[in-house]
């Protein structure tokens, strides 16, 4: 059984629920590219609390985030709490495609913890990055996908039972 | 005639994609429940023909909610909405009687396909 997956085919992994789950929840295609979010941003983390000692975080420009929850949510304008909302309910469903995705590869049963939204950027502790995707769309709205994985371990992105 | 969904899930979001996919089918949402415990408070008014069920909702979880309902109504018909369709969590669905699940986000024919051999 295999239980270990390289950071490749977890990149590879990331990218294609990212571009799917974006497509069909928002109507929004991104593109990997090199336009980082520039200063008014967004960050939603999750930590993968059981199969995997990883972590994830989306930092994304906000008004990329308000467009999408706008698409979402069939609405105009958008009240204050709907940003957070959204987000959080957005990346909960992209983490959840990874999980099953991450099973298929691994057969390694990935929970993890509830999203928490933060404005700007957020960093989390005890941790450092393994990999960044960074995406941009029609309107150079740009968003990352960041893979953490625990201090002193950035070479594989294993799982426990690796 | 078309057929009645209840739909409990504590996402606005997905209660929207729900509501765009079932659009122009042969299912109408008859209701919406934003917990487990609601769900079961309204199953035997709503009467639905067919229940989506999340799994990881705030409270009472959705398979502990689908347990008791199937126990009070052994005839109902829940399919399970969510992306951790797998190991102990596919299992135990099984075993109290779900008759399907469907990813999220949802694909319109896979969701058909779905209810439809869970209406059979």
């Amino acid at each position: 059984m295999n239980t270990v997956i390289t950071k490749e085919r977890l990149e590879q992994i990331l990218d294609q629920a990212l571009q799917d789950v974006t497509e069909r929840t928002a109507g929004v295609r991104l593109n990997q590219g090199d336009q980082p979010p520039g200063e008014d941003l967004c960050t939603v983390h999750i930590t993968f609390d059981k199969g995997f000692s990883t972590s994830l975080t989306l930092c994304a420009d906000t008004s990329l985030l308000s467009r999408m929850a706008r698409n979402s949510f069939h609405e105009e304008e958008l009240e204050p709490e709907d940003l957070e909302e959204f987000t959080k309910e957005y990346f909960n469903v992209l983490c959840g495609k990874i999980a099953g995705a991450m099973f298929q590869a691994t057969r390694v049963p990935a929970h993890f913890s509830p999203p928490t939204f933060y404005h700007g950027r957020y960093e989390p502790e005890g941790q450092e990055v393994q990999f960044v995707l960074t995406y941009s769309d029609e309107h150079r709205e740009g968003a990352q996908l960041i893979h953490h994985v625990p201090r002193s371990n950035a070479d594989g992105a294993g799982s426990d039972q690796a | 005639m078309s057929k009645r969904v209840m739909v409990v899930d504590d996402s606005r979001l997905v209660r929207v994609q729900l509501e765009d996919v079932l659009k122009g089918t042969d299912y109408q949402i008859a209701a919406y429940c934003r917990s487990g415990e609601d769900a079961i408070k309204q199953y035997a008014e709503v009467n639905p023909d067919l229940v989506t069920m999340d799994i990881i909702m705030q409270g009472m979880d959705g398979l502990d909610a689908a347990e008791i309902i199937l126990k009070d109504h052994p005839d109902a018909r829940i399919v399970m909405v969510s992306s951790l369709a797998y190991g102990d969590t596919f299992d135990r669905a099984k075993a109290i009687g779900a008759k399907g699940f469907v990813d999220k986000p949802f694909h319109q024919e896979q969701l058909l396909k779905v209810f439809e051999q869970a209406l059979l």
